[in-house]
């Protein structure tokens, strides 16, 4: 046990000594995780502010005065410009597509006369209009000109050639309806947690460990550093469990501090608390989730440590390490866009199962039976890994550089 | 006190391997059938060239590697057996074993001090007498990385003895040394065996060898070809001194070596 525990020491020294450790392990990662997600936002939202103030250029061809009057009685201001020859018309289609334009709109001649004319059984006036969905100014302007304006439009003549709209609605959907949302409000903030959470903390529980566990053996192999271990009186299973219970360990922090900065710095850098952040947990949930991330810290810096063992250099243990990890990160991305209730052979598949329950455990859902075999198994298979490291640890040709 | 008895080491080799050697076969034999005793209170010397097999045995009796066939026992206890046991009693030094460059002399004198559960009052105390002989001092609390090369060797001279082992195995103790720190490492080497320790040394350096050694093997492609005192293989060789000495018996062994083929 007191093997175990010098080495444990001698790890957390590691890191916890160098002030550059520190800031790379725990404070940069998080800094560039906000930065980038602020950013992000940032960037997002100008780019909307930047559509919403954008004046949209419209060509229109045989505009009828009605739709103008509309115009100017709604403050709708958009650089209008008449294409009522086949010269104009093309130039518009052209400018449509090199982005210098936003939309073509196309009224049939003699619009209003059709409208006021029209008896029951005859054709009806089509308007066209034509964008180019691949600009933003141009399917913004399709979007609130030709789903809005033209809607608007078309209700003011209706009201004008039937006197009361009500008489064709029939009927509304919702339109007085302030309490139309049933929900549990726990249940549901736990579920847009449930569905990012589980992603970022088993990707964070391995991003966490995977670097300094790889330089933690496969370094200590390539700097020598390992041999003077070798030689001490220590047991070789009491050296590998030093290990990984401190990269367990650094791993538990870091994900903790990376969690922790998320859910603190998300809604501010994100705007508002309606991210999906609102925690609020329960005793009971708050123990499952922290037994469950100790048992996985443990598989994972059991998997960095089984496959750093058998590398050679530290370069050869991050190739080795990276496969693993896109494991986790597709498995993690799997179960963020699973609606389906998981059958209960999913939760016997490692790494998906961890997936799985945590989701589970946020949005309240998961049963003890599937958190019981998840947390066994995730345990086992760490145990087992942790034998076979020991088996190398004693293997010369393992451990020879 | 180290007893080897039959101890033969072979290596598999892959294709790549046996192509770097110049080998037919997929093994590589390091040593042969060697055999030998050491005892308490004398420097027991192995030499031989670059790639005798020196090394090989000393790993084998530190437990880093495993013999293939044989036996070898340090301070009664058999090494496959209880290697922890034999890992207590050795203090062991080889260039390919080095202290961790993020840590101090300091650091890692107290850490392997805890490892070979070394009581605290004792362990100042023989960190004191250590870090005083070989002037460590001053540089105590640097980190490794920032040590030159006789540094580093000093410390890490002073942590594998930090348990006052027994046994003291030092493979090739000074080389890359200037010639003063290794005076003070062959010196302190005579003060371990003046107090009753069993040395064990490898080196390719004759002169080191004569000095230093009280007995001498020499090891010839993994075997043992002569063992006895300075003045011992002189007599048996006619040599006027070591270097001669060597290089009769290696001229002998290689004319066997081509009488067999």
């Amino acid at each position: 046990m007191s093997g175990i525990k010098h080495i444990f020491g001698k790890e957390m020294a590691r890191v916890f000594k160098d002030r550059k450790m520190i800031f790379s392990v725990f404070v940069l990662p998080v800094v560039v995780m906000i930065g980038i997600m602020g950013l992000t936002t940032n960037m997002a939202k100008k780019q909307v502010e930047d559509i919403e103030s954008h004046k949209s250029i419209v060509y229109i061809q045989n505009m009828p005065e009605s739709f103008e009057k509309f115009l100017a009685d709604n403050g709708l201001d958009y650089s209008m410009k008449q294409a009522n020859n086949e010269a104009v018309w093309e130039e518009a289609k052209t400018e449509i597509k090199d982005g210098e334009a936003d939309l073509l709109i196309e009224f049939p001649k003699q619009f209003e006369e059709q409208v006021a004319s029209y008896e029951a059984g005859q054709d009806i006036p089509q308007i066209k209009t034509y964008y180019n969905p691949s600009e933003n100014y141009s399917a913004a302007a399709y979007r609130e000109i030709s789903d809005n304006i033209l809607e608007g439009y078309r209700q003011m003549l209706l009201l004008e050639r039937i006197g009361d709209i009500n008489e064709v609605t029939i009927f509304t959907v919702n339109s007085d309806n302030a309490e139309m949302i049933i929900q549990d409000d726990q249940k549901a903030s736990g579920k847009a947690l449930g569905t990012m959470l589980p992603y970022f903390i088993t990707i964070l529980l391995f991003a966490g460990a995977m670097g300094i566990g790889t330089d933690m053996i496969a370094g200590e192999k390539e700097r020598g550093t390992m041999a003077s271990l070798l030689v001490s009186p220590v047991k070789r299973n009491a050296i590998v469990l030093g290990k990984v219970f401190s990269l367990m360990a650094i791993s538990g922090i870091s994900s903790v501090i990376y969690v922790g900065a998320m859910v603190v710095a998300m809604p501010k850098v994100m705007g508002g608390a309606d991210a999906g952040f609102d925690v609020s947990l329960t005793a009971a949930q708050i123990a499952m989730l922290a037994v469950l991330m100790v048992a996985l810290a443990f598989f994972y810096s059991a998997i960095i440590v089984v496959v750093s063992v058998f590398a050679k250099t530290v370069k050869e243990a991050n190739s080795y390490v990276m496969p693993a990890y896109m494991v986790i990160l597709i498995v993690g991305m799997i179960t963020m866009f699973t609606n389906k209730e998981p059958e209960f052979s999913s939760f016997c598949v490692p790494i998906y199962n961890s997936a799985l329950v945590l989701q589970g455990i946020l949005s309240g859902e998961v049963t003890m039976a599937q958190y019981g075999i998840t947390l066994g198994m995730t345990i086992v298979l760490g145990l087992v890994l942790c034998g076979i490291i020991v088996k190398a640890f004693e293997s010369e040709k393992v451990m020879s550089c | 006190m180290i007893e080897i008895q039959n101890l033969s080491k072979v290596y598999k080799l892959n294709k790549k391997q046996m192509k770097e050697s110049k080998l037919k076969t997929p093994q590589k034999v390091a040593v042969n059938k060697l055999s030998l005793k050491a005892e308490r209170g004398e420097i027991y010397g192995l030499l031989g060239p670059n790639g005798a097999g020196k090394t090989t045995t000393l790993r084998c009796i530190a437990t880093i590697i495993k013999p293939t066939s044989g036996k070898i026992f340090v301070n009664g206890h058999e090494v496959e057996q209880k290697p922890e046991e034999v890992r207590k009693s050795i203090g062991f030094l080889t260039s390919d074993i080095k202290l961790d460059p993020q840590f101090s002399p300091n650091y890692l004198f107290d850490f392997f001090g805890r490892l070979h559960e070394v009581p605290q009052n004792v362990l100042k105390q023989r960190k004191q007498e250590l870090f005083s002989y070989f002037e460590i001092g001053d540089f105590a609390h640097k980190q490794i990385k920032e040590l030159s090369t006789g540094m580093k060797q000093k410390a890490a001279i002073a942590v594998s003895l930090v348990h006052d082992p027994d046994i003291v195995i030092f493979d090739e103790p000074t080389n890359g040394l200037d010639i003063i720190t290794a005076k003070s490492v062959t010196d302190y080497l005579k003060k371990l065996r003046d107090e009753g320790k069993l040395v064990i040394i490898s080196t390719h350096i004759m002169s080191e060898a004569q000095k230093l050694c009280d007995r001498i093997g020499i090891i010839v492609d993994g075997k043992k070809i002569c063992e006895g005192t300075l003045d011992e293989i002189l007599q048996k060789t006619g040599a006027e001194d070591l270097e001669d000495a060597f290089f009769t018996l290696y001229r002998a062994r290689c004319q066997a070596g081509k009488g067999v083929q």
